[in-house]
């Protein structure tokens, strides 16, 4: 049997969505696209996807007269990790109580579970609509029975001053740069090994903007740190010296710090004092986990 | 001392202080020949020979209705209004007749992006096509497609895209809208620095006559999937023979609509360099706001520009 036939006759949740829903019914076939093919389904977007560790969407279409089309698509990801991951990529909207976080807005409903994402969209929203989102988004995320960690770095951050849903989890530079531009190059030698959680700060009236990068070896960290230092502070890069927080043509202040296999990244900080707090906060807490 | 700073390489505090686009168009242009502005007699030379480019952009409220239905005879009228402008002609047919003719074969190209969701709206293909057709120009010879289209075939293009903002690309509208005509689409995703190359292969170079953007409902969220919160009722067409001074103006809309959505700076990332680039390196047009002359008819209200 062909992977695709595969997948869709063993989808535990395709089984739980109904193949009616308060008058909209099953429109065409319902669809799986894998790492191989995903770009049949969004030329230009599945690099996103291919960022982290995707398997495949299965994509189902609901249609009724008169009435916007839905779209269901569930994301299955390798890990928890991951599936936390894309659902960070976009937190615009309100929060709902949804398998382990939701956010709707505007006829989109997004939530993660599990190793699972799943987005449902109108093509726009009606009272209607929007009650049969929820039901779908209800119904898959019952069927998925389990629960899954967020990321183990997530822990190391401060949650005092950490800005509602300005956490991001990712590996690689094509997710940074839709997050955050740092460069036209891999400063920080991002790779599907390395593991970076991005995260915005407010404390005392200052704002901070945070990246947290953990690398599978202390050689690759070291390199990455020498690579910040000198790429975007300009700075001369000595293993074992520490390089001073910069003023920037912003106005604001960078600075790196290195502990072990994790570079903690702090740009964007309107006063100094954030980005110590910060630093040292997080080089306490990553010294209570395992190296 | 820098040593890892290599040349080509631009930080986000390069586009801070500016220096960005000075750089890459110093670094692009050992790749690239100098353009040479038309095709032929008579046809309206690339915008980067003129010291000035025009833009014209015309917004009106009605265009959109309830449900986000798109009016087509409006926006018809805004397409002709707007093309008068642009060439100075008072009468719409004569005005169209400055960028097409009989003998032409036209390739009316734009954008269709099923899954994202913003394509080019109908009522704007058809608006273009029908004058095109009124020019002269018979049926058999109007390609109007997205995917597909035989531009090797055509002797003239109207580039007609829609306005989005871009997880790969910074901002997708007139420049990106040729990436099809390369053989490698990817190759222009992530980074996209040379998608102005694209305007210079032998069977599109030259031939773009005229941009007309779908600037009715545009898309300034991240993507690359939409967000409906993401896309906002502006009720514009813009018109210009310069699709570097279009998507320049398109990025301050968008750029200045996030700032808006978010309360605070929300900077369009990647930077869409390729902007710069298309100017500086492959003299496609301007990205100078003091070199665009941008007309703004119509209704003026949140017009952000």
């Amino acid at each position: 049997m062909p992977e695709k036939e595969k997948i869709l006759a063993s989808f535990l949740l395709r089984e739980a969505l109904p193949p009616e829903i308060s008058g909209w019914k099953t429109g065409r076939e319902d669809q799986v696209f894998t790492r191989n093919d995903v770009f049949d389904y969004m030329n230009g977007g599945g690099e996103i996807y291919l960022a982290y560790d995707f398997q495949f969407v299965f994509v189902r279409e609901y249609v009724r007269d008169e009435a916007p089309s839905i779209v269901i698509e569930i994301y299955q990801m390798s890990s928890s990790e991951d599936a936390f991951g894309v659902f960070t990529h976009d937190t615009d909207g309100d929060e709902v109580e949804l398998g382990q976080g939701g956010i709707y807005g505007a006829g989109l409903l997004r939530f993660w579970k599990d190793k699972i994402f799943v987005r449902i969209l109108a093509d726009r929203e009606t009272p209607e609509a929007k009650v049969v989102i929820f039901e779908l988004g209800g119904k898959a995320a019952e069927a998925v029975s389990s629960e899954g960690g967020k990321p183990g770095l997530v822990k190391a951050l401060p949650a005092e001053g950490l800005r509602p849903k300005s956490l991001g989890y990712f590996h690689t530079q094509i997710s940074l740069n839709a997050h955050y531009y740092l460069a036209n190059v891999n400063v920080l030698n991002l790779s599907p090994e390395t593991q970076v959680v991005m995260a915005r700060y407010e404390k005392e009236g200052s704002q901070a903007r945070l990246l947290l990068v953990e690398y599978p070896t202390v050689e690759r960290a070291v390199d990455a740190h020498g690579r910040f230092v000198e790429i975007v502070l300009l700075e001369r890069f000595e293993e074992g010296r520490e390089a001073r927080p910069k003023k920037l043509e912003d106005g604001k202040y960078a600075g790196v710090v290195r502990k072990g296999r994790h570079l903690i990244i702090v740009i964007e900080a309107d006063k100094k004092a954030v980005l110590d707090w910060i630093t040292k906060t997080i080089s306490k807490n990553l010294e209570g986990q395992k190296p | 001392m820098k040593k890892r700073k290599a040349p080509g390489t631009f930080t986000r505090r390069d586009f801070i202080r500016g220096a960005a686009v000075g750089t890459l168009g110093l670094a692009l242009q050992s790749r690239v020949r100098p353009v040479p502005g038309g095709t032929r007699e008579g046809v309206i030379p690339f915008a980067a020979e003129n010291p000035q480019s025009i833009v014209v952009l015309i917004r009106n409220e009605k265009a959109i209705g309830a449900g986000g239905k798109v009016d087509a005879a409006v926006v018809q009228e805004m397409i002709d209004t707007a093309v008068k402008q642009f060439s100075g002609e008072a009468d719409a047919a004569k005005a169209w007749a400055k960028y097409v003719n009989a003998g032409d074969t036209v390739g009316v190209k734009f954008t269709r992006c099923d899954w994202m969701r913003v394509h080019t709206d109908q009522a704007v293909i058809d608006a273009v096509v029908k004058r095109v057709g009124e020019a002269g120009v018979g049926k058999d010879k109007i390609f109007a497609q997205d995917g597909g289209l035989p531009v090797a075939k055509c002797t003239a293009l109207i580039n007609v895209p829609s306005v989005k903002v871009h997880t790969l690309t910074g901002i997708a509208v007139s420049m990106k809208n040729y990436i099809n005509f390369a053989p490698a689409p990817s190759k222009y995703h992530a980074p996209s620095t040379n998608l102005g190359e694209i305007f210079l292969m032998p069977d599109v170079k030259g031939k773009t006559r005229l941009v007309v953007v779908d600037i009715l409902r545009p898309y300034f969220g991240p993507g690359p999937q939409i967000n409906p919160l993401h896309r906002w009722n502006y009720h514009g067409i813009m018109v210009s023979n310069d699709p570097v001074a279009v998507e320049t103006v398109c990025l301050n809309i968008c750029q200045a609509k996030r700032n808006v959505f978010k309360g605070e700076p929300w900077p369009i990332t990647p930077p869409p360099d390729f902007i710069a680039a298309a100017d500086k390196a492959y003299k496609l047009g301007t990205s100078d706001p003091a070199k665009i002359k941008l007309i703004k008819l119509g209704w003026d209200k949140d017009i952000l520009v």
